[in-house]
């Protein structure tokens, strides 16, 4: 054999052995998290109230509170993300300005999540003096869910070919009711998926919202917006920061599980959701 | 209409605001600690009962996590990348992509409990150490979380390079090693630095699983480059010491200051990262 062809068995070699090493990896995570949270999973901890400091008992608040959270956010998130959208898409006409719009979203995106959980501290908490709750909890996400939806729907937005608007013009439609009765439908789908994707993101999030919007035990339901409430992430932290404890770190598990159900019911959702974006972008 | 109008600009404004108000938050709530301590901030010693906010422990840190992370990250990664793209049936690409999402989307925390429950016991028993929490068990973890960022990047920056270049190679009879190495990754160099940045970036401001493996010292390992000792970033104190500190305080003053610094650089290599993809674009036109 050839210098040549040594250094190319060698490269396939190590090629493979990297991708193996990755599906070990996968393989790994996904099996200890499943297999560990089978062990503690039944109705009973899904359906009852957490007790004991989370060490028994089940999770019932944490996951009505993880979903009242991303809910609320998406509520609060979506008017000003589609806006954004269609201003960056629509309305921008001085090559500055959309490159100050887009320095701007990125920037958003860039900022680490624990600095999210910071300036909702500061601002909201201690200058506003909201306290700590579920809304603060909800605008920090809002904020942080912004970027990834202005970016799918500008997209989308962007993508539709010209003579669409052309056409709504020449029958006399205004801006408006181009946006309302062709832009939109034609993009609600890239919309949506930019939701799902980013709230699959915002469940699992734990350092935004730590200090501003959960609080460990004791809580069900929050009665008002500006009542705190608990949440699976900040339950997980707090039951991993007794893993001496061995029903603590058992229970740990199981919500991890439902945590990460949670996150793959989203993400799933977004991949059949982009996939039929496609389909209808090659109609 | 000017209702609609209104409805258009105000949203763009209102998240032009949002960003612009975390940066200026952030501004004034670290002039305290700046105004109380000038040059003393990039010192060794961390210690609020003396009024001593050293940030240089943290910073070394959070770099030393990062490095090792992306040494053990992005070697892997690319070979791996390599493998899908160029060696793969391109029938099993798009699953193993659905794959990759799936594991970049497995929250932090939840990385941290597997790290705390394995990782920091595996370091802990390896090397014979009290504690396993260590610089390198977080880097380790770190690794482990960017994989899926960065083989999922360079595969779509190989992906990119169009068909034809291979095949012209091909017709030249390299061998794929040769294809690879002088012309594919020459020519997706750029979007590889963009995918190796944007990993440097979600390293930097990882914050839950790095906190509960690192340890929480505040200082720099002695030698600097034993990694088996406990150490801090600057996103496991903020975890940590912001809640406990006293709106208001130089101490959290001193933390808002570092959290300035993270946001600087991360803000920084997102915007770099941009400039990087936009390049490789003209490129390939």
């Amino acid at each position: 054999m050839s210098n040549r062809s040594i250094a190319n068995t060698a490269f396939v070699f190590l090629s493979r052995l990297a991708t193996g090493i990755c599906g070990f990896i996968l393989v790994f995570l996904i099996g200890v998290i499943v297999w560990n949270g089978m062990n503690s999973m039944n109705i009973q901890f899904l359906l009852s109230e957490a007790s004991n400091f989370g060490a028994s008992g089940g999770i019932l608040y944490q996951i009505v509170g993880s979903l009242l959270l991303v809910v609320m956010a998406s509520v609060l998130v979506m008017p000003v993300a589609i806006g954004t959208a269609l201003f960056k898409s629509e309305y921008i006409t001085s090559p500055a300005l959309f490159r100050l719009s887009s320095i701007l979203i990125y920037s958003l995106n860039g900022i680490p999540s624990v600095t999210f959980g910071i300036f909702g501290l500061i601002f909201f908490v201690n200058i506003l003096g909201t306290g700590i709750s579920w809304f603060v909890g909800s605008i920090i996400l809002a904020m942080m869910m912004l970027p990834t939806i202005v970016l799918t729907t500008y997209q989308s937005v962007n993508s539709i070919p010209s003579s669409y608007r052309e056409n709504a013009y020449a029958l006399g439609l205004n801006k408006w009711q181009v946006i309302v009765k062709v832009l939109l439908p034609q993009s609600f789908h890239g919309a949506v998926t930019g939701l799902l994707i980013a709230l699959a993101r915002a469940i699992g999030e734990t350092a935004p919202i730590m200090f501003i919007a959960t609080a460990f035990s004791g809580i069900t339901v929050p009665g008002s917006l500006f009542d705190p409430v608990v949440s699976l992430p900040t339950h997980i932290l707090a039951l991993a920061q007794q893993a001496t404890n061995e029903a603590a770190l058992q229970n740990a598990w199981g919500s991890s599980l439902v945590l990460l159900s949670l996150v793959l019911v989203f993400s799933v959702s977004a991949l059949l959701s982009r996939l039929r974006l496609k389909e209808i972008s090659q109609r | 209409m000017r209702i609609s109008r209104l409805y258009i600009a105000g949203s763009a404004i209102v998240s032009a605001i949002i960003v612009l108000l975390i940066f200026v938050t952030l501004i004034v709530n670290s002039s305290a600690a700046v105004a109380a301590n000038g040059f003393h901030l990039f010192t060794y010693e961390w210690n609020p009962a003396k009024d001593q906010f050293g940030v240089l422990p943290m910073i070394f840190g959070s770099g030393a996590v990062t490095i090792i992370a992306l040494c053990l990250a992005v070697p892997i990664g690319l070979m791996a990348a390599i493998f899908t793209s160029e060696i793969l049936n391109p029938m099993w690409r798009a699953p193993v992509k659905s794959v990759l999402e799936i594991l970049a989307g497995i929250p932090s925390i939840i990385y941290g409990l597997i790290g705390i429950a394995f990782f920091s016991v595996w370091v802990g028993d390896l090397f014979d150490l009290q504690s396993g929490r260590t610089i390198l068990t977080a880097g380790l973890l770190l690794a482990i979380m960017i994989l899926p960022t960065i083989i999922t990047l360079c595969d779509d920056a190989l992906h990119n390079v169009p068909q034809k270049y291979r095949e012209t190679a091909a017709g030249l009879a390299l061998y794929k090693y040769e294809i690879v190495k002088d012309v594919l990754l020459p020519i997706a160099k750029a979007d590889i630095n963009g995918a190796v940045l944007l990993a440097l970036g979600r390293a930097l401001g990882e914050t839950m699983a790095v906190m509960l493996v690192i340890g929480s010292i505040d200082r720099v390992p002695e030698p600097f480059y034993n990694a088996l000792s406990a150490g801090q970033t600057i996103t496991s104190k903020l975890g940590r010491e912001v809640a406990e500190s006293a709106f208001g305080s130089v101490h959290f003053s001193a933390l808002i200051f570092m959290s300035l610094l993270l946001v600087a650089i991360t803000v920084s290599l997102t915007s770099l990262t941009q400039f990087y993809f936009k390049q490789e674009q003209r490129l390939v036109e």
